[in-house]
């Protein structure tokens, strides 16, 4: 039993980690905590969804058109309306990202209606079995493609001339400038994959969860829990950060009750910022 | 500079005369709707004795809301006190509250503060869904039934004039004055000897017992209580729109931010109830990028200029 929880934590864990990902991402080089960030994923799961629905795509071959769709948007967000305050104090930035946030989730509401939709492919239910221990196809297979995701955004960042511009940026902006860098511009790409790489996490948690409007609240709070205990800015952090997510809800689900989570959550949250702000490993902005 | 300052008393005076006056003529649907408009001016102004003066955004200031109205109706059902001990009693733990979680957010950058917050103010919702043997859960609770709208008209009134009074002691105190250092330059204001921390802690306490004392005279004037809405985070929202779209961290800016957006709000709630928020959305983005000193700063740029 215990060990069932387990797995079933670490396998959303995976999940958890490729969308706390792009929040981290963002974070690390523009400075901002972004209240968008459940937009993105919400708006990823919708893609998903209707592609499934109005064409019978798989859901799985969805996910490249919620990239390309989501970083064009993300990336005209920051080139247009963002980057104008990105020097600002910390506080506008939070400020505009929330209000562009009630924007997008209500335009959602408006169109889309509040229904809670289901993603279920006639795969859905199927699963396997090792030992005694019950694993769905579905679930490990978006635990792989979240894991990828994350893996294919670290190796982007360590080994293209893109990649590295935009660590160059993060880590010395006015350095950055004199090689040639414009800022301005690779803030819209960062905002742009951020956005993309957070609606993959998107069209896979469609997969095994409801798809509503305003889903966006709670990964919002798991994405900043999820970076807040990896390190914010520190994107190997937020895997680790991701699996504790999982593992903590599934067991509180299991054991104490699904309302139990958010405090759990809190807890924990209040616990690491009193005793390691800049996360488990240490190496988080504080 | 002097002309604007007694202009800014007449208004107030009138204001404040009017609001008093106006049980007199005003009838039962006007009556509602301005004690509404006082909740809002309240609670806006206490977002802004914390948010304004020293610029840490709070996306769960709902939660001292939340936790002054549970805890008038715990005491006043559970152990038949009186409304007046139960909302001070609920006050003082939503101060209390406030600090605890303040001690290890304040000391870290704004962001982390504000989504801690926000994780906080579910948190206590949550709390409220669990003790439903106190709090009924998710069924409710019922409050014991007043109906004399007077009171309530006139306390949450004096809620208006005691949150003016704190923020008018903001602007002239040293303490104030610390708090607004710690705004513009918080490194600067911590080596000119302020101790930062223990401003924020307690400009943090002192919003939070204003929110909480709002929340109490709302438990007792609705009667009843939910967990979804004493702690809806609808209701921070607005206190940060109100606050931002008025002016925060000035005096007049809350006043004038919570009486425009709840009179829109009276306007267009009922009919475009999910567009209405779009066009919120709209309004903040507008403000921050065109606006970011609200309206109040719109006219102080105007005054400078003649």
């Amino acid at each position: 039993m215990l060990t069932q929880v387990l797995i079933n934590g670490i396998l959303i864990g995976g999940i958890y980690a490729s969308f706390a990902v792009g929040f981290s991402l963002i974070f690390g080089v523009l400075r901002i905590v972004n209240i968008l960030h459940g937009e993105f994923i919400m708006l990823g799961a919708f893609i998903t969804y209707w592609l499934f629905k109005l064409y019978g795509i798989d859901p799985f071959l969805s996910i490249p058109v919620s990239f390309v769709i989501l970083f064009i948007f993300g990336f005209l967000i920051q080139r247009y309306i963002i980057n104008r305050i990105i020097e600002a104090p910390e506080i506008m930035s939070l400020l505009l990202t929330f209000g562009l946030s009630l924007i997008i989730s209500n335009l959602a509401l408006t169109v889309w209606k509040g229904d809670y939709r289901l993603v279920n492919p006639e795969y859905a239910g199927a699963n396997f079995k090792i030992l005694s221990f019950t694993i769905p196809y579905v679930r490990l297979a978006t635990f792989s493609f979240a894991l990828a995701a994350v893996g294919a955004l670290y190796l982007f960042l360590q080994r293209t001339d893109l990649g590295r511009a935009i660590k160059a940026t993060s880590q010395n902006k006015i350095g950055a400038r004199i090689q040639g860098v414009r800022p301005s511009m690779i803030y819209a790409v960062t905002f742009g994959l951020g956005a993309a790489i957070t609606a993959i996490s998107g069209s896979l948690i469609s997969l095994s969860f409801s798809v509503f409007p305003s889903m966006g609240g709670d990964y919002l709070l798991f994405s900043f829990f999820i970076v807040v205990l990896g390190g914010l800015g520190h994107i190997p952090g937020a895997l680790a950060g991701g699996l504790i997510l999982g593992i903590l809800q599934s067991l509180s689900t299991n054991f104490l009750g699904a309302g139990m989570t958010y405090i759990l959550v809190f807890l924990v949250l209040y616990v690491v910022l009193i005793v390691r702000p800049a996360g488990i490993f240490g190496k988080g902005l504080v | 500079m002097k002309a604007f300052n007694k202009l800014k008393w007449g208004i107030f005076l009138i204001l404040i005369l009017f609001a008093v006056m106006a049980p007199l003529k005003a009838s039962g649907y006007w009556l509602r709707f301005l004690t509404f408009i006082f909740m809002w001016i309240g609670l806006a102004g206490s977002l802004n004795l914390l948010t304004g003066y020293t610029g840490y955004l709070d996306f769960g200031h709902v939660a001292f809301f939340g936790i002054g109205a549970y805890m008038t109706g715990v005491l006043m059902v559970h152990l038949g006190m009186p409304f007046f001990p139960a909302m001070f009693i609920g006050a003082i733990l939503a101060a209390v509250m406030a600090v605890i979680v303040g001690i290890p957010t304040m000391r870290l950058r704004g962001a982390y503060f504000a989504i801690a917050m926000l994780a906080f103010a579910e948190a206590m919702k949550q709390v409220v869904m669990e003790f439903d043997r106190f709090t009924g859960g998710g069924n409710g609770l019922s409050l014991p039934i007043y109906t004399n709208y007077l009171f309530f008209y006139y306390i949450m009134f004096s809620t208006v004039i005691l949150t003016i009074g704190v923020t008018y002691w903001f602007e002239k105190s040293k303490f104030g004055k610390a708090l607004m250092a710690i705004r513009e330059a918080e490194l600067a204001a911590e080596v000119s000897g302020v101790n930062t921390f223990r401003c924020k802690l307690v400009a943090f306490g002192i919003s939070a017992f204003i929110a909480g004392i709002i929340g109490g005279i709302y438990a007792y004037w609705m009667t009843f209580l939910y967990p979804g809405d004493a702690f809806n985070v609808l209701i921070t929202m607005r206190m940060i729109i109100m606050a931002f779209l008025g002016g925060a961290g000035t005096l007049l800016g809350p006043i004038i931010g919570a009486s425009f957006l709840a009179a829109v709000e009276e306007v267009l709630w009922a009919e475009f109830k999910y567009s209405y928020l779009i066009i919120v959305g709209f309004v903040v983005v507008f403000v921050v990028l065109v606006l970011p000193r609200g309206i109040v700063g719109l006219v102080k740029e105007k005054a400078r200029v003649k």
